[in-house]
């Protein structure tokens, strides 16, 4: 339980960062060429980046950012693929298997690929990183809900509800939901991580978001060329990403 | 060998003592049967002896063997024991077998690595431990070609090719029908008069008579009785010796009689498979308005299945079922072998009931009347499924089942997991139900006598 707490402790700094930090910091898009790629000072605690913006502005509204990001896209992916998950496990048949030859199709192309796809017909917009986030990972939550929801409707307890004359609401509310939650909670901070690295990867290669929004991955790429002046500011935003990973991580990991 | 002598064995926990000083002499050639019910520290009584307590309880007093005292040994000793000197029968050994590996070969590999005995020899030596049991034939078969009793049959073969002259058997015919279980009570015989120390567990006192021997009965971590078998079944001291021969269901009173009217469901020329297996063809059956039918069978023969096609709730393959109309849910009900797991597991049986009694719009009352009627104690109702003994939950699904008033009540093994005692309880209180409320009885038991008693009509499936 130790790890689950340094990864609770991490999220929660993290997300104190993001959240409190805009308030505080300034404009992360104010630039002063007269003062670009400076060290850590009074007037900026952690530097400034090429362009003279304040390092710590860019990564709190960066990690804002991927915070938000990453619950939505998570929660994204994880609605229709539990709900098509208990529609599978229910009605078994041609859905069924229709479903899940839809889920293999989809398992056979890599997710990234998906999101690259989705972010190329409106580059820098919000949704269709969202789009293809939830297409790549609903997968997931689809295997697991089926696979446990099939389980847990084969027990007696669903027939005897049946046979009481209780409907699909009582059966999910009771016999399918608090079971399947706390694996879905460990499934929601896997993918939350997922979607966290796979913006910053993109931003990194220049596909998703643009400049000049702040965004770990492209401060990483922007910066990239500064590192032997300004080592600390290409180092940060992948420390943060990293941490954030970790933290998510740790959490999932000790609830399996 | 010499004898396997307890001397003042105990066994305490982090909540004091739960087996207390207990002295026995197993001798070899006579088995040694204990009686005694779930929690009366029979098992624990032989883990002890074997050596594989759990880790925070601990043994006290001397387990002696050929001189040695077993408990003063370290556990690498002991482990070095076991299957040489000692070993365990599996409790259902379908489940203990390697699905994916032939009869044969599971035992070979005892020899092969306990007595490090080369392939070809521990191959021999498994053919002929299978052969000594009358399964030369099956010994190239994986378990899932095996019957049941042909499982227990290879589980005892590499139980003991080893040469463990000491066998313990943790309740041996734990989920057989009647068939099998004095199956398995005369090979465990065999094993003793062939010079073996047995020792073996059990709720069930026709296994006890079956061994001859000696028996020994348990009540709260004490040996209240032992002696001959013969002697102790036949003229028992004990107060709760005597309730538990007289628990065994061939000393009921048979439930009196019925009175019936028309008929609530009929199948006819009913058929089913599973696969390639054929379970049942043209059987035909009638249960009448406040009647019982029993389906009675060994396990695999379907009885459960033509249960559930009688209730609507599986097709058959051939034949038809007519019901009478509006015996549909929730006017037909189901008791479940395993109760525990009828109920949803993370609420409590009082929410269970009490969802029931809303969705239905019936009268909370009804629910005291029946807890009463079932003499259970309110103070139940706040507990979870797993933290009520398996008697009071069955009678806690009887309950439930009894209040949207059924017309048929489908009691499906309801009390094979129960100890004998407890199983007595519950099908009296099953009797008075069906006799309060006029609902019929499905029955489906492994027990010929069980379903003698609670039915005139018995259907025999398979076998």
């Amino acid at each position: 339980m130790t790890a689950a707490r340094i990864g609770w402790a991490l999220l929660a700094a993290i997300a104190a960062f993001g959240i409190l930090g805009p308030l505080l910091a300034g404009d992360p898009l104010r630039q002063d060429l007269s003062a670009t790629l400076q060290g850590p000072g009074a007037v900026h605690p952690l530097g400034t980046d090429q362009f003279g913006r304040d390092m710590l502005a860019r990564l709190t509204h960066a990690t804002r950012l991927s915070l938000g990001f990453a619950a939505v896209a998570a929660v994204a992916a994880a609605v229709p693929g539990i709900a098509l998950g208990l529609i599978a496990a229910w009605r078994g048949g041609i859905v069924e298997r229709a479903l899940v030859s839809l889920a293999d199709a989809v398992m056979a192309l890599p997710g990234l690929l998906l999101v690259v796809l989705f972010a190329a017909f409106a580059p820098g917009e919000f949704l269709p990183l969202y789009l293809g986030l939830s297409l790549a990972l609903w997968v997931e939550y689809f295997r697991l809900t089926r696979g446990v929801a099939a389980s847990l409707l084969a027990r007696p307890a669903v027939e005897a509800a049946r046979l009481f004359g209780f409907g699909p609401w009582h059966v999910l509310r009771h016999h399918l939901l608090p079971e399947l939650a706390p694996m879905l909670v460990t499934l929601l901070a896997f993918s939350a991580a997922a979607a966290v690295t796979a913006i910053s990867a993109l931003a990194f290669v220049g596909i998703g978001l643009r400049p000049p929004t702040p965004e770990w991955g492209s401060m990483m790429t922007e910066l990239l060329p500064y590192h032997a002046e300004a080592p600390l500011q290409v180092l940060l935003p992948g420390l943060l990403l990293a941490l954030t990973v970790l933290g998510l991580q740790l959490v999932a990991g000790a609830r399996r | 060998m010499s004898d396997l002598v307890l001397d003042g064995v105990t066994v305490d926990g982090p909540q004091g003592r739960i087996v207390h000083p207990t002295s026995l002499t197993l001798r070899p050639g006579v088995p040694l049967a204990l009686l005694g019910e779930t929690g009366s520290g029979k098992s624990l009584l032989m883990q002890a002896v074997m050596g594989t307590l759990p880790p925070r309880l601990s043994a006290g007093g001397s387990v002696r063997l050929d001189g040695t005292d077993l408990l003063r040994l370290d556990a690498a000793a002991r482990r070095a024991l076991w299957g040489r000197r000692i070993a365990m029968l599996p409790q259902e050994p379908w489940a203990a077998l390697d699905p994916l590996m032939r009869a044969e070969a599971q035992v070979a590999e005892v020899p092969r690595f306990l007595n490090r005995a080369p392939w070809a020899e521990a191959r021999r030596r498994a053919g002929e431990a299978l052969a000594a049991l009358g399964l030369a034939r099956g010994e190239r078969r994986y378990p899932f070609q095996l019957s049941g009793g042909m499982c227990q049959r290879v589980a005892l073969a590499a139980t003991r090719v080893a040469g463990a002259g000491v066998l313990l058997a943790d309740e041996p015919t734990k989920g057989l029908d009647t068939a099998l279980r004095d199956g398995v009570t005369a090979l465990l015989r065999a094993e003793a008069e062939a010079g073996r120390i047995l020792l073996a567990i059990t709720h069930d006192v026709a296994v006890a008579r079956g061994l001859g021997g000696e028996v020994g009965v348990m009540l709260e971590g004490e040996v209240v009785e032992s002696g001959p078998a013969a002697a102790v079944l036949a003229a028992p001291r004990h107060a709760y010796t005597r309730r538990l021969l007289a628990a065994e269901p061939a000393a009921w009173a048979p439930w009196p009689r019925a009175e019936t009217g028309g008929v609530l469901v009929e199948g006819r020329g009913l058929a089913k498979r599973f696969g390639a297996q054929r379970l049942f063809e043209g059987v035909d059956v009638a249960l009448r308005a406040g009647g019982r039918v029993a389906l009675f069978g060994p396990s695999g023969s379907g009885k459960s299945t033509l249960g559930n096609l009688l209730l609507g709730l599986l097709r058959p393959d051939a034949g038809e079922v007519r019901r009478a109309p509006g015996l549909v849910a929730p006017f037909v009900q189901k008791l479940y072998q395993d109760p525990v797991a009828a109920f949803a597991p993370r609420r409590t049986v009082g929410q269970a009931i009490e969802a029931v009694v809303a969705r239905h719009r019936l009268d909370a009352r009804a629910t005291t009347r029946w807890m009463e009627a079932l003499r259970l104690s309110p103070g139940l109702l706040a507990r979870r499924p797993d933290e009520v003994s398996g008697g009071e939950l069955q009678r806690f699904a009887l309950l439930r089942a009894m209040l949207p008033g059924p017309r048929v009540l489908f009691a499906d093994e309801p009390t094979s997991r129960l100890d004998p005692v407890t199983q007595q309880e519950v099908m009296d209180r099953l009797r008075d139900a069906l006799a309060a409320s006029g609902a019929a009885l499905l029955l489906v038991t492994h027990d010929r006598d069980i379903a003698g008693k609670a039915a005139k009509d018995v259907l025999a499936l398979g076998g």
